[in-house]
Formats: structure tokens, sequence, C-alpha cells
């Protein structure tokens, strides 16, 4: 069925689209649909160039490999920039946060703490790290409790202006629980 | 979402430096302290309310400023009576049996952690750096590109982290935040809990327990905390409405259920 309202397009300054950015968490996920509870379509871990399609409120709509799909915002930084391995190739890294990417406080410097403290358990920190809830069960939890399941962005919408190309970008424009 | 300027002011004397600690250095940074911590407090094992709990804090996270972390959030329960929390930099979020014991139910729980995260994406641990520390950190590191450190520039570094540390642990533990710092993270956790859909009037819920229950105490978040009452004036203002809908009663249902088992 195709009886989608197109919203208003939006242009978005912050963002040039068909441009990239990358993954700032160690783990992220792009999903189907513009929400945290959405099917995950494919991981992506920190340093990972996307491009950018589309932003849809604090959404971005990304293609990575042969994938395309929604992440948050939060999950990715913009400004590429080319830097220097030390094994001499070249790869690209974010200005911001990722040409940070293990600088400073990093696994070197936290072996030398756990060295210097080995009553400190790490272990333990590592366990609960491993403590995670699963998307789907969150959307649950949320939906039972009448909790608020997802800001819409019917007003929201941005494009790059020429039209929307895909499917799931329109599609996610209004979305609810299944 | 429209947050409180307080929620994306991080107001640090690290945030002056030449630049800011990255995502992946409060990740490590968070991840020593969340051991400090534990070195001190034991960790309580019950899996299903710690799943309970993690499920009410991830609710409460999606509707803040940053869903994610670099590690994402974490909560943890502290096999100790006194009342008290603590956010680790980076999203590790510890919660103590004698907090939890003040809640009574699921809307009071979510307050409680909504605090926490606010200190979280305020960036109040980060602040406690002293400002000196990160700009001795930022000589050893210059402007290269990522890459091994030498003994001596991990010595360096070691010494800049562990004094981190040391300032973030005794600011969180023994010191406490400013008044300033608790009364905006309490100021944003009502904004947390109105975009969750949770009752804002459950923080000024669960000062109140805090305030009867502390009032005798000088141990945990008297400590390091203002008074509940002092919170209780600083926020009222915020709590315009109490929002309790229908589904107050389910949320209420689990949270006994959930507590039930837990406190057996």
């Amino acid at each position: 069925m195709f009886m989608l309202v197109v919203p208003a397009l939006v242009y978005d300054p912050a963002v040039v689209y068909g441009e990239s950015m990358q993954v700032i968490k160690k783990e992220n996920a792009i999903r189907a649909e513009c929400n945290f509870y959405s099917a995950v379509k494919s991981m992506v871990k920190y340093a990972d160039t996307l491009e950018i399609v589309s932003t849809k409120g604090d959404w971005y709509m990304v293609k990575f490999l042969d994938k395309s799909g929604c992440i948050h915002k939060s999950a990715l930084d913009k400004t590429a920039v080319k830097l220097a391995k030390t094994d001499g190739d070249k790869h690209t890294a974010s200005k911001d946060e990722v040409s940070l990417a293990g600088k400073g406080f990093n696994p070197q410097v936290e072996d030398a703490y756990k060295k210097k403290h080995p009553e400190l358990d790490f272990n333990l920190v590592t366990k609960i790290e491993g403590i995670t809830v699963p998307a789907d069960k969150v959307a649950k939890f949320i939906k039972e409790g009448g909790l608020t399941e997802e800001v819409t962005y019917e007003e929201d919408f941005k494009h790059n202006g020429i039209g929307c190309v895909f499917i799931d970008c329109l599609c996610a424009v209004n979305y609810v629980f299944t | 979402m429209s947050l409180p300027e307080t929620a994306v002011k991080t107001g640090t004397a690290v945030s002056k430096a030449a630049r800011p600690i990255s995502s992946e250095e409060e990740y490590y940074i968070g991840r020593s302290v969340a051991a400090r911590i534990l070195a001190s407090y034991k960790l309580l094992d019950a899996p299903a309310f710690t799943a309970y709990i993690n499920l009410t804090g991830q609710s409460i996270a999606f509707h803040s400023e940053m869903p994610f972390t670099f590690g994402g959030y974490h909560f943890a329960i502290l096999d100790t009576k006194e009342v008290n929390a603590f956010a680790c930099p980076g999203g590790i979020i510890f919660i103590t049996k004698g907090m939890i014991d003040l809640a009574v139910n699921e809307d009071q729980l979510a307050a409680i952690l909504a605090h926490e995260v606010a200190h979280i994406n305020h960036k109040d641990g980060l602040g406690a750096i002293k400002s000196s520390r990160w700009t001795e950190a930022l000589t050893v590191l210059g402007s290269e590109a990522a890459k091994q450190y030498t003994p001596g520039e991990v010595s360096q570094l070691l010494s800049v982290f562990e004094g981190s540390i040391d300032d973030i642990v005794k600011s969180m533990v023994t010191n406490g935040y400013s008044r300033t710092q608790e009364y905006a993270a309490d100021e944003t956790a009502v904004t947390y809990l109105k975009a969750s859909g949770y009752n804002p009037a459950a923080l000024k819920e669960v000062l109140n327990a805090m305030h009867s229950k502390t009032a005798a105490s000088e141990g945990g978040m008297m400590k390091t905390h203002p008074s509940a009452d002092d919170r209780i004036k600083s926020v009222s203002a915020k709590i315009t409405e109490s929002q309790v809908n229908d589904f107050f009663k389910v949320r209420s249902k689990r949270f006994s259920e959930s507590y039930g088992q837990f406190s057996k």
C-alpha cells in the first residue's frame, strides 16, 4: 500500500547529505525504523564510516556497506579527516571523536592501572557491562507500563530536498509498535 | 525533546582544556571508578531484579539527550543498607539496596535512576577532575594519531589517570557534587521522567522518603548530598502536575512483584 503522506522536506544545514560520519560508540545498531526498538539491520562498531542519506528528528538515515536504515544521531560524529596509522596505512576518522580513538586514557593505561591496583576487580566491572536488556524487551516493558514509546517526527522530517529514495525512509515517518 | 540548559552544559573545568575528554576516555575512566566503588561495596547478586532495574533505567535513558553512551548504560545493585547511588562516568550506575528500599513503586525507582543518568549526561564525574591533570595529560598526548605509548608516556598518563580516578571517587563518595550540580540533576531528572511517561512527582515523593529515612543518619547520601528537604524545595517548582495515568497500577504491580522476589 502506498498511501504515505510525505511531510515537509526540510534541508538540514548541519548535515551534508551523501557524506560520511563515523560511529563514536563502542558499538551501535542500524535499525529498520527510526526508533530504539526496531529490528537491527546491521551492527556497527567504533570508527565505522556511514553514509548519511537523510535525517529524521534525532535520527539519521544511513547506508553502510549493503545495508540502509536508521541510527540515532548521538552515535555518530562528522568531519572526516585522514589520519596516519602506526602501520603506515591511512584510515579515515573524525576530527573530533574518532581521531582520538585509542588516545589518552586507553586500554594500555587501564592495564597499567590494573597492574598497580591488583586489589581492584575489573572482571566484575566487565560482568556489569555484560548486563544488557534486549531492545524488544525494553519495548515490551515500555508498552506494558504505558510509558512513552517514541517521539513522532511528522513535523520534524528532514531530507535533502530531492525526494526520498528509500521506501523505509518514508515508512518510518509514523511508526507504532507491532 | 527540550531539555533544561543545565542538561547540555558540561560546565566542567576539564571541558575548558584544549580538548575535552573523549567519550572513549570517559568510558575507561568510568570503568576504573566502578572498580574503585566495587572495592568498597559488595555487588548484589540478584539477576532478575537487576534486569528489572536495567529495563527501568534504559526506559529513562532513551529519553535523555544521550540515549547511548560509548559503552552503554548499565545499572547494578550494591549490597548495603546505606542509602546511596553512584553514577560512574561513561554509564555504569550503582544503586544501593538501601536506596531501593526507599522506593515504593516503579516511578520512584525511575526518579532515582533519572537523577543518576542526569549526572552522567551533565558529566559531573568528569567535572571533578582537576583541570591541571588534564592539562598535563594533553602535553603527553600531543596532537598525533593513535599509537602505542612508550613506557615513559604510559607512566605519565597513569599518574594523571590515577589522580583523575581519585578526584572522581573523592567527589562521589566523600565530598559529593556541588549543591548546584545536585539541583541541576534533579531538574533534569524531572525532564527525563516527563519525557519517559513516568510521574515527575515521584522524584518529590522519593526525596520525602529520603528525608524521613536519612534525617537520623549521617552516612551515605546525607554526607554527599544537600538535604532532601532543600532538594524538594529546589525542584518543586519544576513539578507542575502529578501525572498518574491508568498504567501507574501496572507499573506499581510489576515493581512489587520484582521487589518482592528481590527482597526475600
